[in-house]
C-alpha cells in the first residue's frame, strides 16, 4: 500500500516538474524578446571575452525605438498601423461574409447545396501559401497591388470561417427562425436580430481566428505589398535584409510586435479555444 | 429627458423600415444573396487561382509587365490589363525540369526531415502535457494552459527573429548549453542543427495549440473505461496503451493532418534563418523554393509547375494518413 | 376573428432520393376538406405522422401547400407570407428568442410588423403579462423561466400580436402531468374570454376531448372525422376513430355473422336484437367501461386486476382477444380465473371488417343527472 502511495507520488511529482520545466522553457523566448528589447546591441550576445548577455532589463529601450523609428525603408511604426487596420477591417468583412454564408447553408435548402458545401470543404486542405503566384497575378491585373483590399479581399471567403459558422448554426432550432417569421421578421431581419444575437461566442471565437490568420500573413504581403504598406511581419522581415543586422532593433520591433498581442490573446483565449475545438471535434 | 425625444423619433425611423421591407419581396433566391458575397470571392481568389496554377504551370513568363494587354478609356478612369511579361507556351517542360532539380528534392527532403523532427517531439510533449493538464492532481490548471497557449498567438517572423536572437553565436542557447557542460552549437551555420532549429522554433510555437486539442480529447474519455481498468489491475502504462490511445485515434489524426500541412506551409521560419545568415540549401523549405523561384526569380511559370507538384503531394499525404486510420 | 376553410388541401413531398417510396412522393396531408367557424377552438388529433402538424403549417403558411386552397373568410391565403397572413402560432419548444429578455420577446412581433408607437407596445405587453400572470418576470431571459413560465411566454407572445387566429403546435408536451392539467385549463379560458379562432394540434386524444369544440381526428393525411368531442367518441365514423379516442381504448372483436348472432372465434356469441347486419364478418366493439365482468361465467380468463382507488381495471382474454373492463371497486376478481362477459347492444359498436366504416355506434341514453342546463 506504502509502495504504491509512493509510486503515485513519484509520477505527480514527476508529471508536475514536467509541466513546470516545459513552461518555463516556453515563456523563455517571451521573457526574453522584452530584455533584448531594452538592451543594445552589444549587450545581447556574450562578448568575446565570455562575457554573458545580460539577463535583467535595460534602459535602451526608448533608444532601440527611436534608432528603429529612424529607418524609413522599415517604417516600422507605419507598419503596426497597417497591420492593426488590416487585421480589424479583415476580421469585421470575414466574419460578415462567414457569417452571412454559413447562415445560408445552415438553414436553406437550394439546388447544388451539397455539390457547393462539398467544394468548400475541399479547399480546407489546401493551404494557403501556396495560392500565392496566382492570386499574384489576379490581383496585379484588377489593379489591386499594394493595396489593403489585396490582403484583405483574397482571404475574406475564409473557408474554415463558413464552415464553423454552419455547424455553429444548426444548432439554432428551426422553430425559433419560424416563430420570428411569423412575428414578421424579413429573411435578414431573422439573420440580423435573432441568428447573429444568438452566436455571440461563435463569432467571438471565429473573430479570434480570423485575426490571428491576418495578423501572421507573412508569404502573401511580402509579396503584394510594397513600402508604405508594410504589415509587421514584412517589416521586421525588412529589418534582417541588410548585411549588418540590428539587433537591438530587431528585439524592440519583435517585442513590439509580440508582446501586444499576448496580453489581447491572454484576455480572449477563451473565445481561441472554443473556436479551435469547435471545428477540430467535429472531425 | 433626451430619452423622451428620441423614443418618438425612433419609432418614426421604425415605421419607415417596415414600409420599405413590405415593399421589398422576399426573394424564393435569399439563400443565395446571403451566400453572394462569400462565393463571389471564394471563387475569384480561391477557386480561380486553384485552376489557374495548374494552367500557368505549362507557361514561362517573368510576371506582370508594364505593357498594357489592352486598355479601356473611359473618360476619366482607364482601366488597364496588363500583360504578362515574356509569355510563352513551353508545354511540359516546367515538368521535365522539376523532375531533375536537386534544389526541388534538396528542399523537398529539408521539409522532410523538419518534420520528421518536429511532429513527433511537438506531438510526445503535446501529449504528455495533456496528460498532465488532465491528471486530477495539477493545480493553476488554466494559469499553464494559457501560458503554454501563448506561443500560438505569435507574431511568426516576429517570433522566428528572437529565436534567431537567441541561437546566434553568443546567444542564450549557447550560454545553456555551456552550462550543461555541452560546447556551443553553430545554429545559424551548420546546416544540420539549422534544420533541426526550424523544427525547433515550430515546436515552440504549435505545441500548445495541439495540446489543447488533445486535451478536449482527453476530456471525452469516459473515467469509467479507467475505472474498470482500475478494477481489473492495470497499471497506468497498462491503461494508457489500451484506453488512452485507442480513444484518442481521431483526435491524434486530426493533429497529424494538420500539423502535416503546416510543415508544407513553412515558410517564415526558414526565411527568417536564411536571411540572418543561415545555411539556404539545408534550410530551403518547398514553399522557400517555390518563393525564390517565382519572386526573386522571376520564373512565374516554373513557380507553378512546382506548386502543383506540391499539391499533388500534400494531397497524397493527406490521403494516406486517413487511409491508414 | 376569422374563419377558415380548409378546400381539398394536400401537402406532399418530393422523395426522389428515397428508394422505397411510391411515385417518388410521401403525401403528408391528402385532400382535407375543413371548415373552422370564426371563435371556434378546433383541435387536431391523431398518432405521430398523420398529418396534424403539416396542415397545421400549411394554415401557418410555415408550408406551402401543394394542391387545393387554404381560406381565412373570404380570402384565399396560399400565396401569402406567415406574416401577412394574421396569425400568431405557439410552438411546441416555445421557440423564444433566448437573447432577449420576456418584454422584448413579447413585442418582438409588435416592434417588427406593427405602427405601434413604443409607449403603446410597452402597455400592451404590460398588459398582456398581466393576463398571463408574469409581469414580474418581463427582465429576465429564457434561461432563467421554468417550463411553465416560458409556455406562458410564449402564448403571451402570441396573444399580443391580436392576431386573427391562433395556432398551437402541442404546446403542454414539454410539462409535466401536473403543469399540463393547469395550462389546458388556463388556455382553455384565454379562448373563451379572447374568443380567437384558434387550431390546436396534439396526439393527446385526452387533451383533445377536454379542449375541443370540434375535434377533427387525422390518420395517415385523412381526414377521418370532424365532430364535436362527444359525437366523436359515441358516433365515430369508423374503427380507427373508435379506437383512437378513449382510455383505455374500445376492445375490439372480430366476428362472424350468421343473421342476428355475432361469434367470435373463441365461441363467444352476442344476439343481436334491433339490429341485422349483411356481411359475413364484421368488428365488434365495446368501450370499457360498457363491459360487465359477471362471476361465474366462462368467456374470459382474468390476467391482471388494477385497483385504482375509485374503480377497477378488470384485464384479460377472450380467446386471443386480449381485453379489458372498465368496473366498479367491488368487482374483484382473481388473476385466472374465468369470468363472463356481458354488455348492452345500444352500447356496443359494429364496423365493417374490410373498411372499418361504421356500421351501428352507441345508441344509448346519456342520462342528465340534474335539469337540463
Amino acid at each position: 500500500m506504502h509502495e504504491k502511495l509512493e509510486k503515485e507520488a513519484l509520477w505527480q511529482f514527476g508529471g508536475y516538474g514536467f509541466l513546470v520545466a516545459v513552461t518555463m522553457v516556453m515563456m523563455f523566448p517571451i521573457y526574453w524578446v522584452v530584455v533584448a528589447s531594452t538592451l543594445p546591441q552589444s549587450a545581447i550576445f556574450a562578448g568575446g571575452a565570455g562575457e554573458l548577455p545580460r539577463l535583467i532589463p535595460g534602459s535602451n529601450f526608448l533608444a532601440n525605438a527611436e534608432a528603429l523609428a529612424a529607418r524609413p525603408e522599415v517604417d516600422f511604426y507605419r507598419s503596426m498601423l497597417n497591420s492593426l487596420v488590416i487585421a480589424v477591417v479583415y476580421t469585421g468583412l470575414a466574419l460578415l461574409f462567414c457569417s452571412m454564408g454559413g447562415f445560408a447553408l445552415a438553414k436553406y435548402d437550394f439546388k447544388y447545396k451539397r455539390t457547393l458545401f462539398m467544394g468548400i470543404l475541399g479547399t480546407l486542405l489546401l493551404p494557403t501559401n501556396l495560392l500565392v503566384i496566382p492570386l499574384f497575378l489576379l490581383v496585379s491585373n484588377m489593379g489591386l497591388s499594394n493595396s489593403y483590399w489585396a490582403v484583405i479581399l483574397p482571404w475574406a471567403a475564409y473557408p474554415l470561417g463558413i464552415f464553423f459558422m454552419k455547424q455553429a448554426m444548426q444548432s439554432i432550432p428551426d422553430s425559433l427562425l419560424e416563430a420570428a417569421r411569423m412575428d414578421g421578421a424579413s429573411e435578414f431581419q431573422l439573420y440580423y436580430r435573432v441568428v447573429l444575437p444568438s452566436m455571440k461566442s461563435s463569432l467571438a471565437a471565429l473573430a479570434v481566428i480570423l485575426f490571428l490568420f491576418q495578423w501572421n500573413l507573412f508569404l502573401w504581403p511580402l509579396v503584394v505589398l510594397r513600402e508604405g504598406k508594410y504589415t509587421i511581419p514584412v517589416a521586421i522581415s525588412k529589418i534582417m535584409s541588410n548585411d549588418m543586422i540590428a539587433y537591438d532593433q530587431l528585439m524592440v520591433a519583435s517585442a513590439m510586435a509580440i508582446v501586444p498581442m499576448f496580453v489581447v490573446f491572454i484576455l480572449l483565449q477563451r473565445h481561441f479555444v472554443n473556436g479551435i475545438l469547435g471545428g477540430a471535434v467535429k472531425e | 429627458m433626451s430619452r423622451q425625444l428620441l423614443v418618438p423619433l425612433l419609432d418614426q425611423v421604425r415605421f419607415k423600415r417596415e414600409q420599405l421591407k413590405d415593399r421589398l419581396p422576399t426573394l424564393p433566391g435569399t439563400p443565395l444573396l446571403f451566400l453572394s458575397p462569400f462565393f463571389l470571392l471564394f471563387g475569384v481568389f480561391l477557386a480561380i487561382p486553384v485552376f489557374y496554377t495548374f494552367y500557368l504551370s505549362f507557361f514561362t513568363f517573368q510576371g506582370v509587365s508594364t505593357e498594357a494587354l489592352f486598355a479601356i478609356d473611359i473618360g476619366a478612369y482607364q482601366i488597364m490589363i496588363p500583360e504578362m511579361a515574356n509569355l510563352q507556351y513551353v508545354g511540359l517542360d516546367n515538368y521535365r525540369r522539376l523532375l531533375t532539380d536537386s534544389v526541388f528534392y534538396q528542399s523537398l527532403l529539408n521539409t522532410a526531415i523538419i518534420f520528421v523532427v518536429q511532429v513527433p517531439l511537438m506531438v510526445a510533449l503535446a501529449l504528455g502535457l495533456a496528460l498532465v493538464l488532465n491528471a486530477a492532481y495539477t493545480r493553476y490548471k488554466g494559469i499553464f494552459r494559457s501560458l503554454l497557449l501563448l506561443p500560438v498567438s505569435a507574431n511568426t517572423v516576429a517570433y522566428s527573429a528572437v529565436f534567431i536572437v537567441i541561437a546566434a553565436e553568443g546567444g542564450i542557447a549557447d550560454i545553456a548549453l555551456g552550462a550543461v557542460g555541452i560546447s556551443p552549437i553553430d545554429w545559424l551555420s551548420d546546416g544540420f542543427w539549422a534544420r533541426n532549429l526550424v523544427a525547433f522554433m515550430s515546436v515552440w510555437r504549435w505545441t500548445g495549440y495541439n495540446m489543447i486539442i488533445i486535451l478536449a480529447g482527453l476530456q471525452t474519455i469516459s473515467p469509467s473505461l479507467y475505472e474498470a481498468a482500475e478494477i481489473g489491475g492495470a497499471t497506468k502504462i497498462q491503461k494508457f496503451r489500451h484506453i488512452t490511445l485507442p480513444q484518442l485515434k481521431p483526435i491524434m489524426l486530426f493533429v497529424f493532418v494538420t500539423t502535416t500541412i503546416g510543415v508544407f506551409k513553412k515558410f517564415a521560419e526558414p526565411m527568417i534563418v536564411i536571411s540572418s545568415g543561415g545555411p539556404i540549401n539545408e534550410t530551403r523549405t518547398i514553399v522557400y523554393y517555390i518563393w525564390q523561384v517565382a519572386f526573386q526569380n522571376l520564373e512565374l511559370g516554373y513557380g507553378s509547375a512546382l506548386t502543383v507538384a506540391l499539391v499533388a503531394i500534400i494531397m497524397t499525404l493527406s490521403l494516406i494518413q486517413f487511409k491508414v486510420s | 376573428m376569422t374563419a377558415i376553410t380548409l378546400d381539398g388541401l394536400t401537402k406532399s413531398y418530393d422523395a426522389t432520393d428515397m428508394d422505397d417510396i411510391p411515385d417518388n412522393e410521401i403525401v403528408a396531408v391528402e385532400d382535407v376538406d375543413l371548415e373552422i367557424e370564426d371563435g371556434e377552438f378546433l383541435v387536431f388529433v391523431g398518432p405521430s405522422g398523420c398529418g396534424k402538424s403539416t396542415t397545421l403549417r400549411c394554415i401557418a403558411g410555415l408550408e406551402d401547400a401543394t394542391g387545393g386552397e387554404i381560406r381565412f373568410g373570404e380570402t384565399v391565403v396560399n400565396d401569402l407570407r406567415p406574416r401577412d397572413r394574421d396569425v400568431a402560432m405557439v410552438f411546441q419548444n416555445y421557440a423564444l428568442y433566448p437573447h432577449m429578455t420576456v418584454r422584448k420577446n413579447i413585442s418582438f412581433g409588435l416592434r417588427l410588423s406593427s405602427t405601434l408607437t413604443t409607449p403603446e407596445i410597452d402597455s400592451r405587453v404590460t398588459d398582456v403579462a398581466e393576463m398571463m400572470g408574469i409581469e414580474d418576470l418581463l427582465s429576465k431571459t429564457p434561461d432563467e423561466l421554468s417550463g411553465g413560465q416560458q409556455q406562458r411566454v410564449a402564448l403571451g407572445r402570441s396573444i399580443v400580436r391580436e392576431p386573427g387566429i391562433f395556432l398551437m403546435d402541442e404546446p403542454l408536451s414539454n410539462l409535466d402531468a401536473k403543469l399540463r392539467a393547469e395550462m389546458r385549463t388556463e388556455i382553455q379560458e384565454l379562448q373563451n374570454d379572447l374568443d380567437v379562432t384558434t387550431v390546436y394540434v396534439t396526439h393527446d386524444q385526452t387533451e383533445a376531448m377536454a379542449m375541443g369544440d370540434r375535434i377533427a381526428v387525422l390518420n395517415d393525411g385523412l381526414l377521418q372525422q370532424v365532430a364535436p368531442p362527444e359525437e366523436i367518441y359515441r358516433s365515430p365514423a369508423n374503427e380507427f376513430v373508435a379506437g383512437f379516442i378513449g382510455s383505455p381504448s374500445i376492445n375490439f372483436f372480430d366476428v362472424s355473422v350468421d343473421g342476428q348472432t355475432l361469434t367470435d372465434p373463441s365461441g363467444f356469441s352476442y344476439e343481436l336484437e334491433d339490429h341485422s347486419v349483411e356481411d359475413d364478418t364484421a368488428r365488434l366493439g365495446i368501450r370499457p367501461e360498457d363491459l360487465t365482468i359477471e362471476e361465474g361465467g366462462d368467456d374470459m380468463t382474468v390476467t391482471v386486476v388494477e385497483k385504482m382507488g375509485n374503480e377497477n381495471f378488470i384485464y384479460g382474454t377472450v380467446g386471443d382477444t386480449e381485453v379489458v373492463a372498465r368496473t366498479e371497486v367491488t368487482v374483484r376478481p382473481e388473476p385466472g380465473q374465468r369470468v363472463g362477459i356481458s354488455f348492452a347492444e345500444s352500447a356496443m359498436y359494429l364496423f365493417e371488417s374490410e373498411t372499418g366504416a361504421a356500421i351501428k355506434t352507441k345508441t344509448d341514453e346519456i342520462e342528465p343527472q340534474a335539469a337540463q342546463f
